[in-house]
């Protein structure tokens, strides 16, 4: 059963439109992450779903019941604030503990689960200290123990560890998890990290312009993203996307650009020869030998393996990863091959659908 | 030259420093000094004959203690409707988005520009229909209109300054918005409250014209209408009374001022939001 349902929710600040019309789906026990460019509407998401801010349109509910019109305490959420919103004039403890005393719990049981929770986060040496006093690392880390020291049914996360050390981030991200298995709960999770969207996620909600442009598992939004958009902003380095147009003979169809033509994979029936987009992947070209031939312009060694990017004819430009073990210059000619099996074609525009057969009857 | 330039900025300064406080050394000096020593040639710098004698026929003889309780309470209630109507005010002007949110913030902001002689007529007319002329209660009522405009914008930048999540997260936490209000925004706003309590204090305790008009009986008389009534006439001049009444007026001040300036440069505020 669904847990939390947003439908049709827009909102305007004004002339800005922050959400136009998104539904989301999220069932109970469910990890979520909100994936999306800066100013995609991610933060605004969760602040209505909090009822921090009310929806110029839309319905919202969680658990059974709608709650546009439930005050926030009376929500059942705990939120972590991008902007880790302290209360500066109390301490570390009181800072974890007020939701507690908010809720009435009898001062020694808070102090059990406040040291808990300090334990769990590592700042059981801070505890006396005021906010101002802690790096911003710490800081964060407060702020996301203020929320995990409840049991709410929702858990509301404005990217919670975007400022800890690579280190402990990858601590807390095994942390969390654990956590959302150990309860059960909820959590919604915003995060400009696909590492950690990809690791973490049930499913990922990827959003552009305050929609949502794809909402499923992990693999699905790396392996079939909707459209063109999500295929783009989905992996580092980025996928390869190159205009074009396609061309539909005796059954099969080609995706052809300057004097390239390449075969492109089973289309559904949305597809229409004419302009279009291809996408692929930097794994899925390979160097050395091929059909189509170039310059190599940059090379990114990261150590198990080369990050080259090429130039070929008509300025196109392809990203592709080569083994470590080959070892090449800028400058050097270089002959590429795509592997088209596990091509995409788009439908032109930015967020062009994507054309392919879905998979399952493919 | 850098020598040079150091020793004459530092004796700008005490000049400025010494041309200040002069004045208050002499009256604290002269309000010691026996009457018959006041007017000799020269004058004497520390006063030869130490006395108390002026400042025992104020406290006795005088209706200065009257006064001064008047002052007390005129003060006291002025500055807490202020920092109250004040506080709740800005709350509205800096949170909640309605019509006419700016322009009401700039129509009482005008009105301060206003010289409260032009009001004082008009006042004391509606104060004496009210029937509240010759009391307490009508200076605290202009004493508030005209220190409202100023308390309002005071507070309202430093409510500006609380980032508004401080009490988003405390919504979620499972406060009411008031709870909110007591809780997060009160704290972090001490620092503005401490300023406009301290204008409003000072204000009501050193304000004279408006009393002079709106009051005039013993019983609801303030110390500087009251003092200036009760010694200073067109023939004669108590000084030394006066200048014992005047140090007298001005240790609540100081003190008010010792208690809460610490608060005022003690940093509350940093550190609790990124960015
Ligand atoms: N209070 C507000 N008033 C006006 N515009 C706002 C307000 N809050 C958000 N917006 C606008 O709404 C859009 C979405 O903002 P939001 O904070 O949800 O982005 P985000 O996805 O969280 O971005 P980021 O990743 O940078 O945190 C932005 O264009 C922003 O400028
Ligand atoms: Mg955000």
């Amino acid at each position: 059963m669904a847990d939390v349902i947003l439908r049709d929710i827009v909102k305007s600040f004004g002339s800005v439109t922050a959400l136009r019309g998104l539904n989301l789906q999220i069932e109970e026990g469910e990890f979520v992450s909100l994936l999306g460019p800066s100013g995609c509407g991610k933060t605004t998401t969760l602040r209505i779903l909090a009822g921090l801010e009310f929806p110029t349109s839309g319905t919202i509910s969680i658990g059974d019941r709608v709650v546009n019109d439930v005050a926030p305490a009376q929500r059942d959420i705990a939120m972590v604030f991008q902007s880790y919103a302290l209360y500066p004039h109390m301490t570390v403890a009181e800072n974890i503990a007020y939701p507690l005393k908010k809720r009435r719990i009898p001062r020694g049981e808070r102090t059990v689960m406040v040291q808990k929770a300090a334990e769990l986060l590592q700042l059981t040496e801070l505890l006396r200290r005021k906010p101002r006093q802690l790096s911003g690392g710490q800081q964060q880390r407060v702020a996301l123990g203020r929320a995990l020291v409840r049991d709410p049914k929702v858990f509301l996360l404005d990217e919670p560890l975007s400022n800890l050390d690579a280190k402990l981030r990858s601590y807390m991200r095994v942390e969390l998890v654990e956590l959302h298995r150990r309860l059960g709960r909820t959590m919604i999770y915003v995060t400009h990290d696909q590492l950690e969207a990809m690791t973490m996620s049930d499913r990922i909600a990827v959003m552009d312009g305050g929609d949502l442009q794809q909402f499923a598992p992990p693999n699905t939004v790396y392996r079939e993203p909707a459209n063109r958009f999500v295929a783009g902003f989905i992996g580092t380095p980025a996928m390869n996307l190159v205009d074009g147009e396609l061309v539909l003979s005796g059954g099969d169809w080609t995706f052809r650009t300057g004097n390239l033509s390449v075969p492109v994979p089973p289309l559904g029936e949305n597809a229409a020869a004419g302009p279009a987009a291809l996408g692929f992947r930097p794994e899925h070209v390979r160097f050395g030998e091929g059909p189509i031939e170039g310059t190599v312009q940059v090379v990114e060694q990261s150590g198990h393996e080369n990050i080259v990017v090429a130039k070929f004819a008509n300025d196109l430009r392809i990203t592709g990863r080569a083994p470590a073990a080959q070892v090449w210059k800028p400058g050097e000619p270089v002959r590429i091959r795509i592997d088209t099996a596990e091509a995409h074609a788009f439908a032109a525009g930015p967020n062009g659908e994507r054309l392919n057969r879905p998979r399952a009857a493919a | 030259m850098k020598f040079t330039r150091k020793l004459a900025f530092n004796l700008f300064a005490w000049a400025i420093v010494l041309a200040v406080a002069f004045p208050l050394f002499w009256m604290l000096v002269t309000s010691f000094k026996p009457q018959f020593e006041l007017f000799r040639r020269p004058p004497t710098f520390l006063p030869e004959t130490f006395t108390l004698e002026h400042y025992w026929r104020l406290l006795s003889g005088t209706n200065f203690m009257i006064y001064f309780r008047n002052s007390a309470i005129l003060s006291t209630v002025t500055t807490l409707v202020v920092v109250a109507i004040a506080t709740v005010g800005s709350y509205s002007l800096v949170r909640f988005r309605y019509r006419g949110r700016e322009s009401l913030a700039f129509i009482v902001l005008f009105t301060y520009l206003l010289p409260s002689v032009v009001l004082i007529i008009p006042l004391y007319l509606m104060l004496v229909q009210m029937g509240l002329s010759n009391t307490i209660l009508s200076l605290v009522i202009a004493y508030s209109t005209f220190a409202l405009p100023y308390a309002l914008w005071l507070l309202r930048s430093f409510m500006a300054g609380i980032p508004e999540d401080l009490e988003s997260a405390a919504l979620v936490d499972g406060a009411s918005r008031l709870g909110a209000f007591r809780d997060v925004i009160l704290p972090q706003l001490l620092p503005g409250i401490i300023s406009t309590a301290l204008f409003a204090f000072i204000l009501s305790w050193n304000e004279y014209l408006y009393a002079l008009v709106l009051v005039n009986s013993d019983s609801a008389r303030p110390l500087t209408t009251g003092v200036m009534n009760m010694l200073v006439s067109a023939f004669n001049i108590e000084w030394s009374l006066l200048m014992a009444a005047s140090v007298m007026m001005s240790v609540p001040l100081i003190i008010v001022f010792a208690f809460l300036q610490s608060y005022l440069t003690r940093g509350f505020g940093a550190g609790g939001v990124k960015g």
